[in-house]
């Protein structure tokens, strides 16, 4: 893990704040001109995303996710926040019949999305997929009981709850507009005073080319961004994206490259653009029908 | 995901949220994307009264954002202009002939009409270029070029603009600088001031062609009271000199009892002015200054956009304007904006509808109607709808009617029974597109 360390530096009507966090650059701009007012706020922000990342990353052991996932079929309780992020998985694999899983992770075993040609074998997909389904889960709150080899991830959700939570914070620590952003899941709680709203520049496709394709002005609200050029899979000239549908274990097919969602908060655009992945061809016509603001790179 | 069920994703997802957070968002999102280019596109007609002034005028405005709000601003204007305007010379019951500024033809006007100069007929293009940037932390700079040019003129200008914001940016002083030479080439050449109008082919009063520099400096001060209201001040100090004459218009020398314009007899063979007109004689400097204030407030959707200017000059003219526009929203994607502007100026210190020709002249006399004392109204009504983000048409109709009175003072001998200021009544229609790409 990265030092826990932030900067401040000042800027033109703004201070810009920078730390790492789940394993994303993270950003917060805060319009004031206050330098200790901003570096109050920043230590809020970092300090929630650490504390955020420790609760729930998969990779640290004795954490709240890894004692649910070393349960071994045992009935497990859990703290207050955790099952509010369990019941939100809960209510996110109805509402996309199935295929919002935050029991998909051990799917990773057999794909790695390197840009190499190593796409698995259709057996090797098939016995993973036993260990994989919210529906095989028993959930009361607030006790969790997994089937034994059953993972649960809370990534799909983890960054965008990240930045709601502490653009809250942030906000409650002092009055002043704030944007956060957490490797692209963004927040501003206000526009700059005078300002029509923060310049949230949307990174071209080509990573070569090093301009944003899109300038969005965010006032309020959160844009978050789905999808990831870099991380793909190419053999005999098909490509295969990152997004996998644990119903089937393999990528969903004709998922854009890329969808930007804005909604009230990180946590709704961010669910919106997975979802809209997850529709693969039909992501415009599922985004429309929502009637929210979004992007799609295809 | 079936179809059917799509909308109600989002409802439930807006509500799970709420549930995880255990917050409902302070405010709705806000994000619009800003296009690489927005377009500003108008199409105007203005039609005066009486088959004067008519003129057709194309805008486009294309402005460029780049990252870090700079800006650059391109800007195209052509204008047709066709029609007549008064020529300076008061009506009365007989006809009257002028000639023409090309000093090749005459024309005759009608008795008991305002006498017009019907060779009034122009394309203007101009065009225009400036660049805005964030300068240091709280600055702001911007500088433009201008350039315009019909058959008889050529403007090039520049200006340069510097813009400070402090008070958490709730405040902002700005000082303004432009400088324009213009050049003038009037058809036929410049006439020698208070000279008199010639017979055809005589073209021994003209002189070549001319210019006039001008000096603008504005000094501004813009309040953000609360996220509502907002109030502007400025001061804008402006000087011209050079050649400010209108080569083209003249003033009649009058009888002083009858007031009715002193006959002329041309050269025998030639034909020539019926009477005895001068061309007008301004001073080669004009020193302005005038105070403009506008508030513009937000309620609920509708907007209230109102100004004042106060204007004074060293010509004795000083005018007010109030203008009020008040944006009224119909639905969420269109608008009416009523408008309404009055305007009033006292006259010129040298304004004389006409001379007496009994008097020695005047260093200075004009009798162009723009100059004399007036009371402007106009009346409009702007329908607008927005077709997508940053998309949006507006139709824009408009009534305007200018009232002018002589003084007692000025008017000579039995004129004061006579129409002698040329009223003016326009329309204008407009039709504009904004867009960006």
């Amino acid at each position: 893990m990265a030092a826990r360390s932030t900067t401040l530096k000042r800027k033109r009507g703004y201070f810009e704040g920078a730390f790492q966090a789940m394993g994303s650059p993270c950003e917060m701009l805060c319009a004031t001109d206050d330098q200790s007012v901003a570096q109050q706020v920043l230590d809020v922000v970092a300090g929630e995303a650490w504390r955020i990342e420790d609760k729930f990353s998969r990779y640290l052991p004795g954490n709240i996710v890894d004692r649910i996932n070393q349960s071994d079929g045992e009935p497990l309780d859990v703290d207050e926040e955790t099952a509010n992020l369990l019941d939100f998985a809960d209510s996110l694999h109805r509402l996309s019949d199935g295929r919002f899983d935050i029991t998909s992770g051990v799917l990773r075993q057999a794909w790695v999305f390197d840009g190499s040609d190593n796409v698995p074998h259709e057996a090797q997909v098939r016995s993973i997929l036993a260990a994989i389904g919210w529906h095989k889960v028993r959930w009361e709150r607030p006790t969790i009981t997994l089937e034994p080899g059953m993972q649960i991830d809370f990534g799909g959700v983890g960054k965008e709850y990240a930045v709601d939570k502490a653009a809250d914070l942030g906000t409650r620590r002092a009055d002043v507009p704030l944007l956060i952003n957490f490797g692209g899941d963004i927040v501003a709680t206000a526009p700059p005073e005078g300002s029509q709203g923060w310049q949230v520049g949307i990174e071209a496709l080509d990573p070569s080319v090093r301009k944003a394709e899109r300038v969005i002005r965010l006032s309020n609200g959160a844009l978050a961004t789905s999808g990831d050029a870099r991380r793909y899979l190419l053999k005999d000239g098909v490509r295969y994206g990152h997004i996998l549908d644990p119903t089937s274990g393999w990528p969903i097919a004709a998922a854009p490259r890329s969808i930007t969602v804005a909604a009230d908060t990180c946590t709704q655009a961010g669910m919106l653009a997975t979802l809209a992945m997850l529709a693969g061809a039909g992501a415009e016509a599922f985004l429309s029908a929502q009637a929210v603001q979004f992007w799609i790179q295809r | 995901m079936s179809r059917d069920n799509n909308k109600s994703i989002a409802v439930s997802l807006a509500t799970a949220s709420c549930a995880l957070l255990g917050t409902t968002p302070s405010s709705p999102v806000s994000a619009q994307e800003q296009h690489t280019w927005d377009f500003d596109t108008a199409l105007l007609y203005y039609g005066e009264n009486d088959d004067r002034v008519e003129d057709i005028s194309l805008n486009v405005l294309a402005r460029r954002n780049f990252l870090d709000d700079r800006i650059l601003t391109l800007g195209l204007t052509v204008d047709s202009l066709t029609g007549a305007t008064p020529i300076g010379a008061i009506p009365f019951d007989g006809p009257q002939t002028f000639t023409t500024p090309s000093g090749l033809q005459t024309r005759t006007r009608p008795a008991n009409e305002i006498p017009l100069d019907d060779t009034f007929l122009d394309t203007r293009y101009a065009i225009s270029a400036s660049w805005q940037q964030p300068f240091g932390r709280m600055n702001s700079i911007s500088a433009g070029l201008t350039a315009s040019g019909e058959y008889d003129y050529f403007h090039l200008g520049g200006n340069f603009e510097i813009s400070h914001d402090f008070n958490k940016r709730n405040s902002t002083v700005s000082l303004a600088f432009a400088f324009a030479r213009d050049e003038i080439d009037p058809v036929g050449g410049a006439p020698v001031p208070l000279s008199r109008m010639l017979d055809v082919g005589d073209l021994s009063n003209r002189l070549g062609d001319d210019n006039k520099d001008v000096i603008d400096i504005v000094a501004g001060f813009t309040q953000v009271i609360n996220r509502n209201w907002l109030v502007q001040v400025n001061y804008s100090f402006s000087d011209s000199s050079g050649y400010l004459n209108d080569p083209y218009k003249i003033v009649g020398l009058v009888d002083p009892v009858s007031g009715d314009p002193v006959p002329r007899t041309p050269t025998p063979g030639v034909d020539g002015p019926s009477h005895e007109y001068l061309f007008e004689s301004r001073p080669d400097g004009r020193t302005k200054h005038s105070l403009y204030a506008q508030t513009k407030v937000y309620l609920g959707g509708q907007v209230l956009d109102a100004s004042y200017r106060f204007m004074t000059d060293d010509w004795d003219i000083d005018s007010h304007t109030v203008d009020l526009h008040y944006r009224w929203p119909l639905g969420s994607d269109s608008y009416l904006e009523p408008h309404l502007r009055y305007y009033t100026q006292t006259h010129a210190d040298f304004y004389r509808p006409s001379l007496d020709a009994s008097l020695p002249l005047p260093a200075y006399a004009s009798a162009d109607y723009r100059l004399g004392e007036f009371d402007a109204l106009t009346v409009g009504l702007k329908y607008g709808w927005r077709t997508g983000p940053g998309g949006e048409w507006s139709a824009r109709l408009e009534f305007y009617k200018a009232d002018g009175s002589v003084p007692g003072n000025l008017l000579i001998g039995n004129q004061g029974g006579r129409e002698i200021y040329p009223d003016l009544d326009a329309v204008i229609a407009q039709i504009s597109y904004r867009f960006g790409l």
